[in-house]
């Protein structure tokens, strides 16, 4: 829609994805005028809730919701659909993108098929037909991890619902969850890694990218807000050029804003590793960095 | 045990700890070395006395003295002056004021006198880590009465009888909750006590655990004979690494001694606890949601149409209390419901512990009888406001609750009038608030955190919050509107209304008590673009009185931006372009020479 703002601007718009979302978007887009390209991985569109039954918290058949809107994005004038295709670089600025899309080749003209799936009946090596090539993942664990999750595994051995206390001992021993980690907890317990993966990023703790040797958490408590603990967040995120949430480039630290450390008498507090630094100000606790050497 | 002359009563929990206090045991055992009293007097290390903002605190028995802000290098001095020579040291006492004489005694400050202890009534006396000490004052004593000479029956109508109700929050009525989970009949039911407390602002449970875990294991144990249970769990915050381990050491040694596991005290009764830690998920205190993450399911909370203490945990009975409400139960047990019943008001019985923080002279944790009032607990028991400025509102019940004003500061408190002001008793967190705090931002500030901590299931939660939370912000920032006070009152009832938990039924409180009582301060920030605070950044400017700078270039060594020059010698002035409002210049000036307008 950025069109609108200036003369030189290219009517036409891109739009990644065509689930419910996309193709709502798309007919909204396309019925306003717009030329939309409509960009999706899989070779139909549709996307996830096709394979629901019901959606939250209405209790509303998905296919009903769905099915309109498949009909009228497949048939609409204005939109061009690009299956089977993926997004390769993206350049420029609002109003005028350049964007390369890859299509990937399917062997069918698509303008002549009818969808009829006589192909796909009559085909030798059967069911294979939309099988996407399976991506190499470096998710490996090396010999002495995977002896190190196994022990952490054999602890909960026998435990009921022990996801959690695992990943929390994973969590304590490298700081992070490694993803071959999670897959082997996946594995080993005998849950779909996509629920351990909720699991691992519904709670606060868990971290999913590798933290620093010093964790700081800076606590943002209704008392240390009150005394200026936003404050200190912020003095810190400008001595260690970090944002709260994330590790300093040397992995030094790692700066984390929690909610109430439960020492509101000390307000504002902050915590390095165990330490616990009480009435803070932002120049004090800048100096208490130096020491916790890399 | 070995007998002493006196005991040295320091406190090791999380706020002394931090400030020192096992240096300071060093060195005391140290220096009675050196002066040959280290058999004649020993050093105990108990858990939070309560007096946090003091730390590190130590009371000497006997004599009930009381000491404060302790330094390694007081220590030497004050050992031989008080324990050789028999001399207390003034200089280390508590001074209400300066005006006013030290005041030795603990039970004669203040911050003392008028607390009643029942749940914490072990702090400070016992060492924690040792269960022969919470034997020693009465522990597991009550849970031996029930076990040989009261009936499940009776234990519910002592507990129903006693009035007593939930500490942590709703404050449901304790003893019918028993009543129904002991009315339904299975081989299993599940005691939990639920220690996960992320209220920001409250610590009570941390430090009941930490000063007194027997306390609550007993008071679990009796939960457990009450309703038929025979496994409890303990859900505790991942965030409290001490009273994690204290718990688990007292378990042990609970265990040790057969005041739990098999067979209790040869009476038949079996009772096992296991410790769950949580993950830093604030709707865990949720009890559905509690359930949930205990079964390692993802913890949404769930439409509670058939209760807990029919199907909880793993499809069974459940009962969940929260850790304050679990330390009462043996006091009342063993003193009778009548004795529990007469203090507090018609509705609420019994104390219950304040988070007493924020701009407030003593703060720590205080357990006072029901009904007494704001006024009492912030300028008697809390010796007023810190640096003299000028009381403004008071925050009570987390981000359930909402601000009190002034006007009510003669409130009494209880259960049902704190919800009557539009605010809720919640877990006990107490953030008293002057007059440099802005009300619209501790609006945001609540805002900020629900919208964080929801967990997306339902969405009027998850987008309404996310809403208001952008209008407030936007009212911060100075690009507030005409008719924004209005949605948001809208969106509050919306959000309360679509909401499966008490987070998001009670996320609009803040808002709408905010607007309730200071809905001024909404009004000059939208119409005026001014923060009458000085904390809306967007809305406020640094300057420097060239009357009072003394030129001693401080802020300009500390300004991160460079924002701040002047000839030496002479006043300076801040750069309003390069100026990020951090407000460090006022901080280091010593001359209170930087004001913000």
């Amino acid at each position: 829609m950025s069109s609108q703002g200036s003369n030189n601007k290219v009517g036409s718009v891109l739009v990644v994805g065509a689930g419910i979302g996309g193709m709502q978007a798309s007919l909204d887009l396309a019925n306003a005028g717009f030329k939309v390209y409509l960009v999706e991985r899989s070779p139909a569109i549709g996307g996830v809730m096709s394979q629901l039954d019901k959606t939250f918290p209405t209790n509303d058949c998905a296919m009903c919701t769905l099915a309109p809107r498949m009909v009228e994005c497949g048939s609409h004038i204005n939109i061009e659909k690009l299956t089977y295709s993926e997004v390769e670089s993206i350049e420029g600025e609002p109003g005028a993108f350049k964007v390369r899309v890859r299509k990937k080749a399917r062997s069918v003209k698509a303008d002549q098929c009818t969808g009829c799936g006589e192909c796909m009946a009559n085909c030798l090596v059967r069911n294979r037909a939309y099988v996407e090539p399976a991506e190499p993942e470096p998710l490996e664990l090396t010999p002495g991890e995977l002896s190190e999750v196994n022990r952490i595994l054999a602890e909960h051995e026998g435990e009921r619902g022990s996801v959690l206390p695992i990943l929390q001992d994973i969590n304590a021993r490298y700081k992070w969850l490694p993803p071959g980690a999670m897959r082997h907890v996946s594995e080993a317990v005998g849950i779909p890694l996509s629920r351990v993966l909720r699991i691992a990023t519904f709670y606060n703790v868990f971290s999913l990218e590798p933290r620093g040797e010093h964790i700081i958490r800076v606590c943002l408590g209704t008392a240390c807000h009150v005394k200026g603990g936003s404050r200190i967040l912020e003095s810190l995120e400008r001595e260690l050029d970090v944002q709260a949430g994330r590790t300093t480039g040397d992995r030094r630290f790692t700066l984390e804003a929690v909610r109430c450390l439960g020492c509101c008498g000390l307000a504002p507090v902050v915590t390095i590793d165990e330490d616990v630094y009480g009435k803070i100000t932002p120049q004090k606790i800048v100096k208490a960095l130096d020491k916790y050497p890399a | 045990m070995k007998k002493s002359r006196m005991h040295l009563m320091l406190c090791a929990g999380t706020g002394c700890v931090s400030n020192g206090s096992f240096r300071i045991k060093a060195d005391l055992e140290q220096e009675l070395g050196k002066h040959e009293l280290q058999d004649e007097i020993a050093v105990v290390m108990t858990g939070c006395n309560g007096f946090c903002a003091q730390g590190p605190v130590m009371v000497v028995q006997p004599d009930n003295i009381f000491y404060q802000l302790l330094s390694e290098k007081d220590i030497p001095h004050l050992v031989e002056e008080h324990f050789l020579k028999g001399r207390p040291v003034k200089r280390l006492m508590y001074t209400p004021s300066l005006e006013k004489a030290p005041v030795p005694k603990m039970s004669e400050i203040d911050f003392f006198e008028k607390q009643r202890l029942i749940a914490l009534r072990n702090r400070g006396m016992i060492d924690p880590e040792k269960i022969e000490e919470a034997i020693a004052r009465g522990g597991y004593r009550a849970l031996a009465r029930a076990l040989t000479s009261m009936t499940s029956q009776e234990i519910i109508q002592t507990v129903k009888d006693s009035g007593l109700r939930g500490r942590g929050g709703a404050g449901f009525p304790t003893g019918r909750k028993w009543e129904s989970a002991a009315s339904h009949h299975s081989k299993e039911k599940y005691i939990i006590c639920n220690a996960d407390e992320g209220d920001p602002g409250a610590f009570m449970d941390r430090s009941i655990i930490e000063s007194d875990p027997h306390s609550v294991l007993e008071g679990m144990a009796i939960a457990g004979k009450a309703v038929g249970a025979g496994q409890g769990y303990i859900y505790i915050r991942t965030e409290y690494p001490l009273a994690l381990q204290r718990l688990n050491l007292a378990i042990k040694q609970a265990m040790e001694y057969g005041l739990l596991g098999h067979d209790i005290l040869g009476t038949g009764f079996d009772f096992d606890i296991s410790v769950f830690r949580g993950a830093g998920a604030f709707v865990c205190g949720e009890s559905s949601a509690l359930r949930a993450s205990i079964q390692g399911d993802p913890p949404e909370p769930f439409s509670k149409q058939v209760h807990a203490t029919e199907k909880g945990l793993w499809e069974k009975p459940t009962v969940l209390n929260n850790v304050e409400t679990l330390a009462i139960v043996p006091e009342i047990i063993k003193r009778g419901a009548g004795w529990f019943s007469q203090i507090g008001t018609e509705t609420s019985k019994g104390t219950k512990v304040f988070a007493l923080v924020g701009k407030v002279r003593n703060t720590g944790l205080v357990e006072v009888p029901m009904g007494i009032t704001l006024r009492e607990i912030i300028f008697d028991i809390g010796g007023g406001m810190e640096n003299g400025k000028a009381f403004k509102a008071v925050q009570t019940g987390g981000p359930s609750g909402g601000c009190i004003p002034a006007s009510l500061l003669d409130l009494p408190i209880d259960y049902e009038r704190l919800t009557e002001v539009g605010s809720m008793m919640g877990s006990g967190g107490m953030i008293v608030m002057d007059e440099d705090n802005c009300m619209v931002d501790v609006a945001r500030y609540f805002l900020e955190f629900l919208r964080s901590e929801s967990c997306g299931k339902c969405t009027a939660c998850r987008e309404g919050v996310d809403a208001m939370y952008r209008i407030v912000t936007d009212i911060c920032d100075g690009k507030g509107n005409q008719g924004d006070i209005q949605l948001l009152e809208e969106l509050s009832q919306a959000v309360k209304d679509g909401s499966l938990c008490q987070l998001g039924a009670t996320a609009s409180n803040p808002v709408l008590s905010t607007l309730r009582y200071f809905k001024d301060e909404y009004e000059t920030h939208i119409n005026e673009q001014r923060c009458p605070a000085g904390v809306c950044r967007a809305l406020i400017t640094y300057t420097i009185d060239a009357e009072k700078c003394n030129a001693c270039l401080l802020c300009v060594k500390n300004c991160p931006q460079q924002a701040i020059s002047g000839e030496k010698g002479k006043p300076q002035t801040i750069d309003q372009e390069k100026c990020i409002k951090c407000g460090v210049c006022r901080d280091v000036c010593r001359s209170e020479a930087v004001t913000v307008q």
